[in-house]
């Protein structure tokens, strides 16, 4: 785990470096380049891809929310001396929402953790495809299902954490 | 939601989505008695149905997101990305809260907290420094202290580093001659107001998305950066001394001639693309002369030989850059290996503007002549033809002095001022040539001598309006 957690931060290090942030990075591509230099480099520790990407998948999961939730606080009590000039701008610097697409973060981390206690699977499954960026066919096989019983479930998933994030849990 | 529930759930749901939707309320009132139950998965149907493309499109993640400081605040700083780590520091860009603008945010070294006298001299330099106001110079914002730590707030400029651009070869003559100029206007601005950089180099000079120059940490780059700080006791240096100046390197109490040192690297450097003392062929090599007498300058050993003031170096690079462009690519920018240093002078528009000057002279004087011939040949005829070639005289010589003040002080309006007097340069000549003719005739073989020294001015200077005068004209003018 601290492993993957590293390699991930790593390679973040070495984007910023080449001056490639302000422009985002899918998840996938993030952790498949994670895990071909992982394995390439030493880690004998995986069983297979699929271990791996699970983990990688919830490491990023930590990592975003751990980012929001700073956001959530520097915008709340931060700064209580600031000078708003435009609440736009602060908006804009992403409080709850995070920058992974229209979702936000934080209330998906919400939602996922009460999917967890009715439905473990699904939510992993949520984890490996949002998080990790896996395909149907991938997740399937991190998770020794098949590819029909993943798109059933997702499809469920999918459903209930809509409706979650939209305010009225069943 | 209970997970026993949520098993009962599931199966329905799945059953039911397998049907087509106007069946599916019937299906589930078919397969399950319980009423809530059932509104909870026509619910969740309504929302699979509404998801669209929710969750399909895996997280974003910028990668600043992944690193590790990331989620810090300094004070009203929030820390959005990491831009630069050098030997002592860090800088970051960070977004001021209070104001809601991005900062460029520079941790100073630790070492300066604990030493109270450059701590002040810190002080002061940056409250120098947050004063110029300059186009050319990366601003100041702010000098602040959080938990004991100093950081200086500055502009963050969107850009390339010289540095970089360098990388891909040297900049070409012209580009490098302007870069110069907007440095040396950035860099005299700064001496003005008595603040030396002391560390120009390519990484501290940006050229910007919208093609300015900029140049970074004015007068608070000695303080972040660790070039003067690992001078050893020795005097040894261990950092890249390329652009420090010799007394710099030394040592020595370093002013304004320091910064102009560094100017004369980099004006070497973005010309060539090589270091001025880098070994191997000559690096000056395709350098015009004129620039390259600049840069001479500015890298000489004693900072006395170097320019009095900055705004004279600036003045060259300016003065040489006109010339360049007026002499066209042909003679000064492009013209490989060494030349007489004189040439460099003696442009074509210099002798052009000779011409014009030592014409207006000559006429002049041969009015002296022109008036023993009128008192030889006497009457109403001598009379004429000296009035005549007077009036020529007055309006040729005046017309070429005109020239000759507007090509020195106001290049700029030249070509128009020529083509609105080329017509009387020619008809002044012609009459004037005309006029010596015909008093040299007309005075004949009383006073030999006069008379062939005005047909010769004569012929003479119809022969340098119709051939010499074209040849430095179109020698000096062909750039336009």
């Amino acid at each position: 785990m601290p492993l993957v957690y590293d390699e991930l931060r790593r390679l973040a290090a070495r984007y910023i470096g080449r001056e490639r942030a302000g422009q985002t990075l899918q998840a996938t591509a993030l952790v498949n380049e994670a895990f071909i230099r992982l394995v390439n480099e030493r880690a004998r520790g995986f069983q297979n891809r699929a271990h791996f990407v699970a983990i990688a998948a919830l490491s990023m999961r930590q990592i975003l929310v751990q980012r929001a939730r700073a956001r959530h606080a520097a915008k709340r009590g931060g700064a209580p001396q600031r000078v708003t000039l435009d609440d736009a701008v602060l908006a804009d610097a992403g409080a709850g929402s995070g920058r992974a697409g229209e979702v936000d973060v934080l209330a998906l981390d919400e939602a996922l953790t009460k999917l967890a206690a009715m439905d473990p699977t699904q939510a992993k499954l949520v984890e490996l495809r949002y998080f990790g960026g896996l395909t149907i066919e991938e997740t399937a096989e991190a998770l020794g299902s098949s590819p029909a019983t993943v798109k059933r479930e997702w499809a469920m998933a999918r459903a209930w954490l809509k409706q979650a994030l939209e305010g009225h849990q069943g | 939601m209970n997970r026993e529930r949520w098993e009962r759930l599931k199966p329905l749901f799945h059953g039911a989505l397998e049907q087509p939707p106007h069946e599916r309320e019937q299906w589930l009132r078919d397969a399950s008695p319980d009423a809530a139950l059932r509104a909870d998965v026509l619910a969740l149907l309504r929302s699979h149905d509404t998801a669209g493309a929710f969750l399909e499109v895996p997280a974003a993640v910028d990668p600043s997101d992944l690193h590790d400081d990331l989620d810090r605040q300094i004070g009203p700083y929030v820390i959005r990305r990491e831009l630069g780590r050098g030997g002592m520091g860090v800088v970051y860009l960070a977004e001021d809260l209070r104001l809601g603008r991005t900062v460029a945010l520079k941790a100073l070294p630790p070492a300066l907290s604990n030493d109270a006298q450059r701590r002040e001299r810190l002080r002061r330099e940056a409250r120098a420094a947050a004063a110029l106001n300059h186009p050319g110079i990366a601003v100041v914002y702010a000098l602040e202290e959080f938990d004991g730590e100093l950081y200086i707030a500055t502009e963050y400029v969107r850009g390339r580093t010289l540095r970089a651009e360098l990388s891909e070869g040297a900049l070409g003559v012209a580009r490098a001659h302007s870069t110069a100029i907007e440095i040396a206007r950035a860099v005299c601005a700064a001496h003005d107001a008595g603040i030396v950089h002391r560390d120009l180099k390519p990484e501290n000079v940006l050229r910007t998305d919208d093609d300015r120059v900029k140049i970074l940490d004015f007068g608070i780059a000695q303080f972040t950066d660790h070039t003067l700080t690992q001078l050893t006791a020795a005097g040894a240096v261990m950092g890249t001394p390329a652009y420090m100046a010799p007394e710099q390197l030394l040592g020595q109490e370093v002013d304004f001639r320091a910064d102009q040192y560094a100017v004369g690297v980099l004006i070497v450097e973005m010309a060539t693309g090589r270091h001025p003392f880098a070994t191997g062929e000559a690096a000056g090599a395709q350098m015009p002369d004129t620039l390259r007498a600049i840069a001479d300058r500015c890298l000489a050993r004693d900072p006395r030989e170097r320019y009095a003031t900055t705004r004279e170096l600036l003045a060259a690079l300016e003065a040489s850059y006109r010339d360049s462009v007026k002499a066209g690519p042909d003679d000064s920018s492009e013209r490989a290996g060494p030349r007489p240093a004189p040439a460099a002078t003696f442009t074509p528009v210099w002798w052009w503007e000779f011409h014009q000057a030592a014409a207006a002279v000559v006429y002049g004087v041969l009015a002296i002549p022109l008036w023993n011939a009128r008192v030889v040949i006497g009457g109403a005829i001598g009379r004429t033809v000296f009035l005549v070639a007077l009036a020529a005289i007055i309006v040729s010589a005046s017309v070429r002095l005109h020239l000759w003040f507007t090509s020195r002080f106001y290049p700029g309006e030249l070509a128009w001022v020529r083509g609105r007097t080329g017509r009387w340069v020619a008809i002044a000549d012609w009459v004037f040539a005309l006029a010596l003719v015909a008093a040299g005739l007309l005075v004949g073989d009383d006073q030999a001598a006069l008379a062939t020294l005005l047909i010769s001015f004569g012929i003479g200077i119809a022969v340098v309006f119709l051939v010499v005068e074209p040849v430095t004209e179109r020698a000096a003018f062909r750039a336009r």
